[in-house]
């Protein structure tokens, strides 16, 4: 268990190597001008300025040099610094506890919402719940994710007032209610499709006939063995679908105004803040990397047949 | 959530188990209440809480910052700009004179304080003003300073500069400068009104950094706690009690950060920011909300089609002329605006010092003499492209504009291009944009000659059409050497002469929107559009 975890942290590194340099070039092959988009669209820099903006960060060099500047400074613990003359492990120090919160906000209503959901429509099929759940997570798909956020914010938000508009001001949990449920929406369908199906091949397997015949209460059946071997997948998803809400997160956070991981790529792209978007991106995939390995060491508690090694 | 939930939680809720619970659940939905009012603070406190766009929390450097509401809150300059009158008017300065418009003296208002206590000499004016000029300070602003006697010693083509402080700039005594510039230029006083030109005291100069982010300035606000910490999304202001000028009405504000106007303006609704800008969209939807709860803003800016004049098609003056009276400004404003617009008869609208002349005689729509000039100057052929930067509003203007000269001009084939903002003016730059391209452009102070200079002087990094007129620029040199009355009507003949050679058509001048809440009033924008923070009233 534990050399397998440790092969997993050291498959992670050239990953991560991997995507900094991606995200690094995908910056830079943005068409414009980084020291154009800050001086902003009515104003000038003077020759200069510009000059030694330029030279500050290194945008004289070529883009090789450059990245290897930047590799050099992570290995030492340095994050580099914005184009708005913050360093950039500023700002994530100051932003990742808000899409934690979020995250986990979305995460928790999602997986519950989902499983519950999922589960009622698989254990009456064709019943109205089914139906409902069914119909819900179809329209729901087909909704654009950005649409739906502005809608929930006008009408429970602004017009209803129940919720937070948006900022954090609220604190946690109020203010990232709303936020978070919109946010789970966008992966709550396939958790509760995923769950339904799994549901269904469950009950129809031999184990749950020969559990029911031998006279064990429903309850019992359901919750130990339908249930149980019905999650293995659904727990799978669970993880993939948190790299769906990272992703989401950026949309989110820039409607709701929530100042956290999302929003700063959110403001950093356009403003070609190269250092921003990588030492951001790059936290967002090592999350992506360390949830995926956990719901690997959450099959084996989640069914003792699968070994890790 | 209804307001009869929202009272204060009295203190004996406490006493008992079942008390604290309730008491627990009233602090919770107090919470959620205090969120109505936007402030923690005791009610007997007038305070408010302003929407902000996060540009605005940039920087709080005066040689960095852009000028906003939250920038003149913060500092006091030499000058302000009276919108009645058009007038430059003292603020900090005692009084400014120059006999020949090159030479000035400027003597201080004394007693004058920072928000540290440190008095604000001419030497905290040297100061700021010297660091802002110093090109490897990399300060956004240094720009400004070119006309400073002085300014290419400290901005070198290329190495380091030799000097560290402008050979134009003098501190005679403790309350008395004296400035030198390169040529004359009688507008200053206008130049010193912007927060670029603000003070700074000596405890800046220790940690710049900190000094960006938690400013000491000399305005009627102070800032309380840690300013602009990483990740703040609003900053507190609090009255200064030894302002010496206009003393702000409410004790405290606070300023809210948002990603855009729109964020803002769904905060203003829901009750939790008293006051914010509206633009775009929102305008329609808060003039039937807020009713005489929105100000109008118009702002200090034109919007306007520009030609490539690099490119042979738009060489003759029939063309552009053809281009220009074949839009029909009223319909863009009345329909795509909702009247939220100046259909431009000139470049500037009345609300900037010197505008509001009819000083564009191709800008009134025409379609018929269009045609015919068009068909005069040998007509079109080929596609036309039409250009302008990536933004919402800016792409629905230019197909407007493209259906109109499609439609009155016969031309058939009319596409539509929008770069990022940071693509289309290197482009521009480099004369590689092959037809007019639609742009915004801000006057740098509120004078017409800003407008004038920034558009049509060559070698304005704002000039990109590629105009470059004698007769305009002779004009505008005597302008700026004769005195601040003379100076309105010589920089209309500038303007005029230049509209004659219409390099840019003028489209309209942008109108927005200040709305705000019942709690306060004495709503009035400031130059860049923002609220005068200092003048909102509470209660």
């Amino acid at each position: 268990m534990g050399r397998y975890v440790l092969r997993r942290l050291l498959v992670a590194v050239p990953v991560l190597l991997g995507t900094t340099f991606i995200i690094y070039m995908a910056v830079y092959a943005l068409p414009g001008d980084p020291i154009q988009a800050l001086a902003g669209p009515n104003r000038v820099l003077s020759p200069s300025v510009e000059q030694a903006l330029r030279e500050q960060y290194h945008l004289d060099e070529p883009l090789l040099v450059r990245y290897g500047l930047y590799l050099a400074g992570l290995l030492t613990g340095d994050l580099g610094t914005s184009l708005t003359g913050r360093p950039v492990s500023e700002i994530i120090g100051a932003s990742w506890p808000i899409t934690v919160q979020l995250g986990v906000t979305a995460w928790l209503f999602m997986a519950v919402m989902g499983v519950l959901l999922g589960a009622a429509a698989g254990l009456r099929r064709g019943g109205p719940a089914d139906v409902a759940v069914l119909g819900g997570t179809t329209l729901i798909m087909g909704v654009p994710f950005f649409v739906v956020a502005y809608v929930a914010q006008i009408v429970l938000g602004v017009n209803l007032g129940w919720l937070p508009v948006s900022g954090t001001e609220a604190g946690w949990p109020l203010a990232y209610v709303l936020p978070g449920l919109v946010l789970a929406l966008y992966g709550l369908p396939q958790v509760a499709r995923l769950t339904r199906t799994s549901v269904l091949d469950n009950l129809a397997a031999d184990h749950v006939g020969t559990a029911t015949a031998k006279g064990l209460p429903r309850r019992a059946v359901v919750i130990r063995h339908v249930l149980r071997n019905s999650l293995i997948p659904v727990v799978s998803l669970l993880g993939v679908s948190l790299g769906y809400l990272l992703s989401g997160t950026v949309l989110i956070e820039g409607i709701f105004n929530l100042p956290g991981l999302g929003y700063q790529i959110f403001t950093a792209i356009p403003q070609h803040d190269g250092p921003v978007v990588v030492g951001v991106g790059t936290l967002l995939v090592l999350v992506f990397l360390l949830v995926n390995l956990m719901v690997d060491l959450l099959y084996g508690i989640l069914d003792p047949r699968i070994r890790l090694d | 959530m209804p307001a009869d939930v929202c009272h204060e939680t009295t203190d004996n809720a406490g006493e008992t188990l079942g008390g604290a619970v309730v008491a627990s659940v009233l602090a919770v939905t107090a919470a959620a209440c205090s969120s109505g009012s936007g402030a923690a603070a005791p009610a007997a406190e007038k305070s408010y809480a302003v929407g902000v766009t996060s540009y605005f929390l940039s920087h709080f450097t005066p040689g960095k910052s852009i000028g906003s509401n939250l920038d003149y809150a913060l500092f006091t300059p030499l000058t302000s700009v009276d919108t009645a009158t058009g007038k430059a008017v003292n603020a900090m300065a005692e009084s400014i004179e120059s006999a020949d418009n090159t030479t000035w003296t400027i003597k201080l208002k004394p007693g004058w304080t920072f928000h540290n206590g440190e008095e604000v000499t001419a030497q905290s004016f040297a100061d700021s003003w010297n660091a802002t000029a110093y090109g490897p300070n990399a300060f956004t602003n240094n720009y400004m300073f070119a006309a400073f006697k002085g300014y290419a010693d400290l901005n070198p083509a290329d190495g380091k500069p030799s000097k560290k402080t402008l050979s134009g700039i003098e501190v005679a005594d403790r309350s008395t400068l004296k400035v030198t510039l390169t040529k004359p230029l009688s507008l200053l006083p206008y130049v010193l009104a912007q927060t670029t030109f603000a003070p700074m005291p000596k405890a800046a100069f220790s940690d710049l950094d900190g000094f960006d982010r938690k400013p000491i300035g000399n305005g009627p606000y102070r800032l309380e706690g840690d300013g602009l910490a990483a990740g703040a999304t609003k900053v507190v202001l609090r009255k200064f009690e030894g302002y010496k000028g206009q003393p702000g009405n409410a004790a405290r504000i606070e300023a809210k950060s948002y990603q855009d106007e729109a964020a803002a303006y769904r905060d203003l609704q829901a009750g939790n920011v008293d006051v914010t800008l509206v633009t775009g969209n929102n305008l329609t939807n808060a003039a039937t909300q807020f009713k005489d709860r929105l100000v109008r803003v118009p702002f200090p800016a034109v919007v306007y089609l520009g030609f490539p004049l690099w490119d042979k098609r738009f060489s003759d003056l029939r063309v552009r002329q053809a281009f220009s009276q074949a839009v029909d400004r009223d319909t863009i404003v009345k329909s795509l605006l909702r009247g939220f617009g100046q259909p431009a008869k000139g470049l500037a609208g009345p609300n900037i010092p010197g505008g509001g002349d009819a000083d564009c005689a191709a800008c009134s729509f025409d379609p018929a003499r269009a045609k015919a000039l068009l068909a005069e100057a040998g007509g079109w052929k080929g596609p036309l492209t039409l250009w302008t930067y990536q933004d919402p509003l800016n792409t629905v203007l230019l197909e407007a504009v493209g259906n109109q000269l499609r439609a009155n001009l016969g031309i058939e084939t009319v596409t539509t291009q929008a770069q990022p903002v940071d693509q289309l003016y290197p482009n521009l730059t480099a004369k590689k944009i092959d037809g007019p391209v639609l742009l915004y452009m801000g006057a740098g102070y509120p004078h017409l000659y800003a407008l004038a200079d920034q558009l049509f002087t060559k070698g304005s990094g704002t000039n990109v059409t590629g105009y470059d007129d004698p007769k305009f620029a002779a004009l505008r040199d005597r302008a700026a050497s004769a005195g601040q009355d003379e100076a309105f009507g010589l920089t209309r003949e500038a303007t005029r002469t230049a509209l004659d050679g219409l390099p840019l058509s003028p489209l309209f001048q942008p109108v927005g929107g200040l709305a705000h809440s019942t709690r306060v009033s004495g709503v009035r924008p400031e130059f860049l559009g923002g609220a005068v923070l200092a003048a909102v009233k509470v209660g």
